[in-house]
């Protein structure tokens, strides 16, 4: 056995000043609703130990007792940060259930909204690794720009942050307000004039904070369960978007960004080259909007989802989203199990960045995940 | 994008698969993923095969309650980076011998995190995972609360239900407490 170090030391009544236990989190302003436990020796870790549950809301049970339609308002808070990717992902089970077929309009709304939503949360990470970095410019900057986009949104779901649903099954909840389109087009051009400004803070700040920190090899990210722009920036170039496209992905041109590195800096430039595809993607899906109009979702009395069950994955900002939803035939699923990137990158991906690293580089390690405890507790 | 007309090599997979294992209803489902069920006793051995054919990737791993059959479902879905394929394979156990062996030697940690949730919101055990500690809850000792029979609204209402309060009355018995308190 190991001698104790850390509160087992101390419960056994000796002061160990070299190992002992450092809570990054709960309580720390940048850790979210989530802590980690660091054993530490000095200014090393020994180990670390994630503290989930403290956004626990039961969300696959809970979706057990309602309709299609109400469950799509609750996927708005599977993650508070990117609510429009995960109302996709639980539409698209829901349509594939019931053999739907989405309109081409509502489709590519469906490919706009979710590659905005991919944007903005892509913001809130640059402005929170800044803040974790004690850059407080990039924080404000980050967060007054993405209030372009929740602008925007709340133009056409009526909310900023939660869209009620607005990605729902059968397509979107309404069509987009006369005037959307321009509105975007100049969002696009808010957007690229902003990645300019990043790009003049970056070569200093970003980089002397995260080069070489937190390195996460390709062989340790497919066994930790890694997917996004964790994979991508380990050298994998896998996106669900064009390795099993939905909605219309398969008619869009966008690249996929990939480094080498693995470090917290080769994540940051592949989310932030992404920032740049998905106005491209936009642009092009915004090309491709039929002229027609959409009629209003209504949800159905006594509508039933046949019995079946799917198994659907989307690409969302944080990496690999899935629903596996099983139908008996009632009126809600009889299982929904939703899948997360988080669970993967907030407990074993990130025990294993922080094990051996410096207790000064956690905020930058930890942020270079970008995680949300929402999506990871649910 | 060239990816559309290309089964993959699904059906092939299917066959396979077929040919070394007793299948039950294997299909390749209209999005291109491929569902397979198998007893307990092949499971360790059809996803050794199937990490040998490439799949790279445990995406998930759910259960399914069925208390009417005494039974759980588990389902593994894995994903191919190379093959662009999904795999979900299904098994049965028993539900009050709630056991099955550990896929940590084929995924590794990925696995490991995800039978960790299982069992705490169901109580399936994976024999060989030495880290079942609970994720989410914290002090509970009821059952594992994502079993089909255990009904939270009735365990709100027993454990925290404040009849002093106007906004429980008020959600509970659907009477209006305003003006009463």
């Amino acid at each position: 056995m190991t001698e104790a170090t850390g509160t087992e030391a101390m419960a056994q009544g000796r002061r160990d000043m070299n190992g002992y236990d450092l809570y990054f989190g709960p309580a720390h302003p940048g850790s979210g609703n989530f802590g980690v436990k660091l054993t530490v020796e000095g200014e090393r870790i020994l180990r670390a130990r994630s503290d989930p549950g403290y956004l626990h809301r039961g969300f696959e049970k809970l979706m057990e007792y309602r309709t299609p339609l109400q469950n799509a308002v609750l996927s708005d808070r599977l993650c508070i940060l990117e609510s429009l990717n995960w109302n996709l992902v639980h539409a698209e089970a829901v349509d594939q259930l019931c053999g739907t077929e989405v309109p081409e309009r509502a489709k590519v709304i469906r490919v706009i909204m979710a590659e905005l939503s991919r944007i903005q949360s892509h913001i809130i990470w640059y402005g929170v690794l800044a803040k974790a970095l004690g850059f407080d410019t990039g924080f404000k900057v980050a967060f007054g720009y993405r209030d372009y986009v929740l602008d925007l949104f709340e133009f056409v779901t009526g909310g900023r942050v939660y869209p009620a649903g607005y990605l729902c099954p059968g397509g979107v909840r309404r069509d987009f307000p006369a005037g959307t389109e321009k509105r975007i087009w100049e969002l696009l051009r808010t957007m690229e004039k902003m990645l300019r400004e990043f790009e003049a803070y970056d070569s200093k700040t970003i980089a002397a904070r995260c080069q070489g920190v937190g390195v996460l090899g390709l062989d340790d990210a497919l066994r930790l369960g890694a997917t996004g722009p964790v994979l991508r920036g380990s050298g994998l170039a896998a996106d669900v978007r064009r390795d099993a496209p939905y909605e219309i992905y398969d008619k869009l041109d966008f690249e996929i960004p990939t480094r080498e590195e693995g470090d917290a800096l080769a994540r940051s430039i592949v989310r932030q080259r992404e920032i740049e595809e998905s106005i491209k993607i936009v642009r092009q899906a915004l090309d491709r909007l039929p002229g027609e109009t959409l009629p209003p979702v209504k949800p159905k009395l006594a509508g039933k989802i046949p019995a079946g069950e799917v198994y659907v994955r989307n690409e969302i900002a944080r990496g690999e989203a899935a629903v596996y939803m099983r139908s008996v035939g009632e009126s809600g699923p009889y299982r929904c199990k939703i899948r997360g990137p988080d669970l993967l990158h907030m407990i074993p991906v990130l025990e294993h960045l922080l094990t051996g690293a410096e207790v000064a580089d956690v905020p930058a390690i930890y942020w270079s995940l970008n995680i949300c405890p929402a999506d990871m507790d649910r | 994008m060239a990816e559309s007309g290309n089964t993959g090599g699904r059906e092939e997979l299917l066959k396979a698969v077929a040919s070394r294992f007793t299948v039950e209803a294997p299909r390749v489902a209209p999005d291109r993923s491929v569902w397979i069920s198998v007893a307990k006793s092949d499971l360790a051995d059809l996803q050794a095969f199937l990490k040998r054919e490439g799949f790279d990737h445990c995406s998930a791993i759910s259960v399914t309650d069925w208390p009417d059959e005494d039974q759980f479902e588990i389902t593994y879905h894995l994903w191919s980076y190379g093959r662009r394929t999904l795999v979900t394979v299904k098994t049965r156990i028993d539900r009050t011998q709630a056991t099955v062996d550990s896929a940590i030697p084929l995924w590794g940690p990925s696995a490991a995190i995800h039978e960790r949730e299982l069992h705490e919101l169901f109580g399936v055990r994976f024999e060989g995972n030495t880290d079942l500690a609970p994720l989410f809850l914290e002090n509970w000792n009821g059952p594992p609360p994502f079993r089909k029979d255990f009904d939270w609204r009735k365990h709100v209402r027993e454990t925290h239900y404040d009849e002093g309060d106007p906004r429980d009355r008020s959600y509970w018995d659907g009477s209006d407490g305003a003006g009463s308190a």
